[in-house]
């Protein structure tokens, strides 16, 4: 009777377990972000009063340094100043920019330490590599989630499809 | 193999003009502060675990007080038949299409074969990881890897200044020239011994350099083919 009990509840744990683990595994990297900001909003969005940003208009160094870099706060602010500044998100924006603090961002993307890759935007940007290439389609995104595995074996097919060197020191140094 | 992407890439390599050289050691200096070397610290160094890219080698000619001291500053030769290669059993070192003799931190697995067969010794292990004391941790060059215990570490002629070198040259889309690329050691070097540039292009420097009459390589006679010209003294 007893180890019957035993069974069931491990029975029980496992199916819990696998739904669980179902739930994470094979779903993409999307952290929550510390203000709701909207990229499909900002750039796909139809509609009379819309920004439809590129890219590089707010992560404006991505053509011209290793980094794409995200805007400081004050640049949200020259649109927000007066632009739906009676949404709550707009307001923990405004409440950022009135301390002079930059809202913790989470990263979506990076390169692990170890693995001494030196990657430059730069050179892509100037190739004509367009961004959701990389990076997914972030422009029909709400929150962004991680879409695209950038493994080496992924990058070196790039670079081999559109015979751009392959050598190791382009990236390892 | 791998095809050949582009057909013309430069070919790097440097001239050091010995009769210039003063021993200074302002190079070893500047490779110290631009590659993220180690400092070693003197029980290790007297070990001979030390690092040092480039060194610079004295020879004593003559008695006191009738004393000639001659410089040689002597870093990885970038060899064309580089003896490392061949012996590296993960091809952490290889040959690059511009010549580089090249070093993959990530593929070493530190059988120091490479080391060992090299007959400049310019290689160096990393035996332990390395320390640097506060504040020099944080004057760290963010474009080179830190290397770690396990691995070896060499002369990459400044990889990431070529890398930058040829970025500039591509945004004003023309051919490398003169100038745009100088490793750390040419570029603090006070006597301007050492020049660095492209010897494919023969209008370039080291080009006209390279053929002088006091040319000659390190070693040549092993069949190395160093892409390191030094001229000889004019004594």
């Amino acid at each position: 009777m007893r180890s019957w009990k035993v069974v069931l509840i491990l029975l029980a744990l496992a199916a819990v377990s696998v739904v669980f683990l179902s739930g994470i595994i094979g779903k993409p990297f999307e952290p929550a972000q510390p203000i709701a900001f909207d990229h499909w909003q900002h750039t796909s969005k139809q509609g009379e009063d819309t920004p439809k940003l590129e890219c590089t208009d707010c992560h404006e160094n991505a053509d011209k340094s290793r980094f794409a870099t995200i805007p400081n706060v004050s640049k949200c602010m020259i649109c927000h100043e007066t632009m739906k500044t009676e949404s709550p998100e707009i307001q923990k924006l405004a409440a950022y920019s009135s301390r002079s603090e930059q809202p913790p961002w989470k990263r979506v993307y990076w390169i692990e330490k170890e693995a001494d890759v030196f990657f430059t935007h730069k050179p892509h940007i100037r190739a004509g590599v367009d961004c959701t290439t990389c990076h997914g389609q972030v422009n029909q995104m709400h929150r962004v989630k991680r879409d695209v595995d950038h493994s080496m074996g992924w990058c070196i097919q790039c670079h081999r499809e559109n015979r751009v060197s392959v050598d190791c020191s382009i990236c390892h140094r | 193999m791998e095809e050949k992407v582009e057909s013309k890439k430069p070919q790097w390599a440097m001239v050091i003009d010995l009769d210039r050289c003063t021993g200074c050691e302002a190079c070893v200096v500047a490779c110290h502060a631009e590659n993220n070397i180690r400092i070693a610290g003197e029980g290790p160094a007297a070990g001979g675990r030390s690092v040092n890219w480039i060194r610079v080698e004295r020879y004593y000619e003559g008695e006191y007080p009738d004393i000639r001291v001659k410089f040689m500053p002597v870093m990885c030769q970038h060899c064309e038949e580089a003896p490392c290669e061949p012996v590296c059993p993960v091809y952490a070192t290889y040959h690059t299409d511009e010549g580089l003799n090249g070093q993959v931190y990530n593929r070493c697995v530190g059988t120091r074969y490479c080391a060992n067969n090299c007959p400049y010794t310019v290689r160096f292990f990393n035996f332990l990881d390395p320390v640097w004391p506060e504040p020099l941790s944080k004057s760290l060059n963010p474009e080179v890897s830190v290397r770690y215990r396990g691995v070896m570490e060499k002369c990459t002629f400044c990889i990431q200044r070529i890398r930058k070198g040829e970025d500039k040259a591509k945004d004003e889309g023309r051919e490398i020239r003169d100038g745009d690329v100088n490793p750390a050691c040419v570029q603090s070097c006070t006597a301007r011994a050492m020049t660095f540039g492209n010897i494919a292009d023969p209008t370039s420097e080291v080009a006209r350099l390279s053929k002088s009459g006091r040319a000659s390589r390190l070693m040549e006679e092993l069949g190395t083919k160093p892409r390191v010209t030094y001229l000889s003294r004019g004594d």
